[in-house]
């Protein structure tokens, strides 16, 4: 659909555009010795078939779009060039046939004999108006895509912050807290050296958790201490069937990402993994860093038995869109299952500055 | 009396042992990590009351009450767990207490005592199925999986691989996998804990897993029969043809 004839308000100010043109033509007309009843009866359906006609132009401007460079803009101005000639030509018969039909009208006999004689006037003119109809068209297409940028810039932002804020509510994960809670209520009594240690380390992850919520971005080491202290956590209360397997490499470390976007993986890892399994398993973080890339890698075994779900979880999904968000195309984030391992891979580029 | 504390977790099994050490009278028959060493304990031990965690892998809490019901054994139970408070409040009405984690010294105490009173007294009224307790902690969500003591054998059915039930006297017929399962339960109770649009009671003794159906033949005037994936053919009444268009007018 055309977006001029889409809204009355933009087909009326379309219209209301070409109203000097008509007195232009008149006035052209006038001066060349024409009668004010031939000018204007020529002239006004003259515009309105031309106001008509032109809007054609939108449709081949959306179709050649317009590029960031200059490549393709010869093809691209061929094609303008022929179609103007051609709608310039048409809109020309066309002015010859309605001076045919208007000359049955008494007074306006002369008519024909005078567009005859404007015919290559009227062509060229038709040419230039269809020219300036595409540039307009350029525009709205241009100005239409602001809009939608703009649109979606708002959507992925408020989609950001609604992200952030649900990860921050899982991260205090009220089922993580009351079985820590448990367990450091179990430690006090047969283990007290290590009941004080689980509370240290709940306080430094609750502590930690609370401060990055605050941020956008952040390094990837601050992320890892968290999953560090998260991890150590989870170590006290699954004991020995949680065994952790890391490879950091240190130049990724300073990379930034957004917040807190490797807890979600890491508690993914420990409740559908490590907790699903009688004999646990090896939760296994790696970081690398690859020609200006990140690589991070959480693997965990799953239970077999336990039928996978389908497509990711609403975290993984939450995970995938704020990495994309923050890096587009030049990011990638894949989750996959082999041998009962449930592998989740993100690549981004390493990025110091924001 | 013999007591089972059952919990993957240890220091969650260690917290429930400490406070029984000043009950003398409880002996703490066995100590198990995971749903199955229940059942074997239970087996063994005979308990008067267990300590039963919700969240466990492979069988959860309601899954392993389940199955110690379906052997006639129904110890007293307190549940322990961090489950959501609001999900277990239910649970009172049943005479059936929980304890949330963590838990004082008190309350474990009230617990106990509830538990021994219980076991005391003859029991007015049954308590309650497992599978109704865990409806009402599933707060109106759907089941998702079945589980079914085949003798000594239990089988965890997931939904999404289970294709059809068959009603069988006092018991349902699952068919899931190419295998055939009997598990003691009406199909109108079973029916009611499935998630409606998944699972369609397509006759009066049959339940089809919509995502199995290819399409429905007309073999006589009132006469129909559902095609399976697989070619099995199933009979549908007029009730469970018109609930299959309902469906397919709605969607």
């Amino acid at each position: 659909m055309h977006p001029l004839l889409a809204s009355r308000a933009r087909l009326g100010a379309y219209l209301l555009g070409w109203v000097p043109i008509a007195l232009l033509l008149t006035g052209i007309a006038l001066s060349q010795g024409w009668s004010w009843a031939e000018a204007v009866a020529l002239a006004l359906p003259l515009c309105l078939l031309a106001a008509l006609l032109f809007l054609s132009a939108w449709f081949l401007c959306r179709a050649l779009p317009l590029g960031r460079t200059t490549e393709g803009l010869g093809t691209h101005g061929a094609a303008w060039g022929m179609a103007a000639v051609l709608m310039g030509g048409l809109w020309s018969g066309l002015a010859w046939v309605l001076a045919r039909m208007l000359a049955w009208i008494p007074g306006l006999g002369a008519l024909p004999q005078r567009v005859g004689i404007a015919l290559p006037v009227l062509t060229g003119l038709g040419v230039l108006l269809y020219l300036a109809s595409v540039a307009l068209s350029y525009l709205m297409l241009a100005q239409d895509r602001a809009i939608e940028a703009e649109r979606k810039g708002v959507e992925l932002q408020l989609l950001a912050q609604e992200s952030e804020l649900k990860a921050l509510r899982a991260q205090l994960n009220p089922h993580f807290l009351f079985n820590s809670l448990n367990s450091l209520s179990a430690l006090t009594a047969v283990d007290p050296a290590r009941a004080r240690e689980m509370c240290v380390l709940l306080s430094d992850f609750l502590r930690r958790s609370l401060g990055l919520g605050e941020r956008q971005l952040v390094a990837l080491r601050e992320e890892l201490d968290l999953a560090r202290t998260y991890l150590a956590i989870e170590q006290i209360r699954f004991g020995a069937r949680l065994k952790l397997d890391w490879h950091l490499d240190p130049a990724a470390e300073p990379a930034l990402l957004p917040t807190l976007l490797l807890q979600p993986l890491v508690e993914n890892a420990i409740k559908h993994g490590i907790a699903a399994l009688p004999e646990g398993g090896i939760l296994s973080l790696s970081t690398e860093a690859v020609e200006g890339y990140v690589l991070l890698h959480v693997n965990n075994p799953v239970d077999l038995d336990a039928p996978a779900p389908e497509g990711l979880g609403l975290g993984l999904r939450q995970v995938r869109q704020r990495l994309l968000g923050r890096f587009g195309s030049r990011a990638r984030f894949e989750t996959g299952l082999q041998d009962g391992i449930h592998r989740v891979t993100l690549v981004f580029p390493l990025e110091t500055e924001p | 009396m013999k007591a089972l504390i059952i919990d993957d977790e240890e220091l969650a099994r260690a917290v429930v042992r400490e406070h029984l050490a000043a009950h003398p009278d409880v002996e703490v028959a066995a100590e198990c990590a995971n749903g199955l060493e229940a059942l074997k304990a239970a087996a063994l031990h005979q308990p008067d009351l267990i300590f039963l965690d919700i969240q466990m892998p492979k069988l959860d809490g309601f899954e392993v009450l389940e199955l110690l019901e379906a052997e006639g054994k129904r110890p007293a139970v307190v549940f322990v767990t961090a489950h959501d408070q609001h999900a277990l409040q239910a649970f009172e009405a049943h005479a059936v207490d929980y304890l949330l984690k963590p838990f004082s010294k008190e309350r474990f105490d009230a617990a106990l005592a509830k538990a021994r009173a219980l076991n005391a007294a003859q029991p007015v009224a049954a308590p309650p199925p497992a599978h109704e307790l865990a409806a009402s902690a599933r707060q109106g969500k759907p089941l998702e999986r079945i589980v079914v003591k085949d003798g000594p054998k239990v089988t965890v059915v997931h939904l999404d691989r289970l294709d059809w039930i068959q009603a069988q006297d006092d018991y349902v017929l699952l068919r899931t996998e190419g295998k055939n399962l009997l598990k003691q339960q009406t199909l109108a109770n079973l029916e009611a804990h499935l998630d409606g649009s998944r699972f369609i009671r397509i006759h009066r003794s049959y339940i089809l897993n919509l995502d199995r159906l290819v399409r429905v033949e007309q073999d006589s005037k009132e006469h129909r029969d559902a095609i399976l994936r697989d070619g099995t053919r199933l009979p549908v009444s007029r009730a469970g043809y018109q609930r299959l268009r309902e469906l397919w007018e709605g969607a």
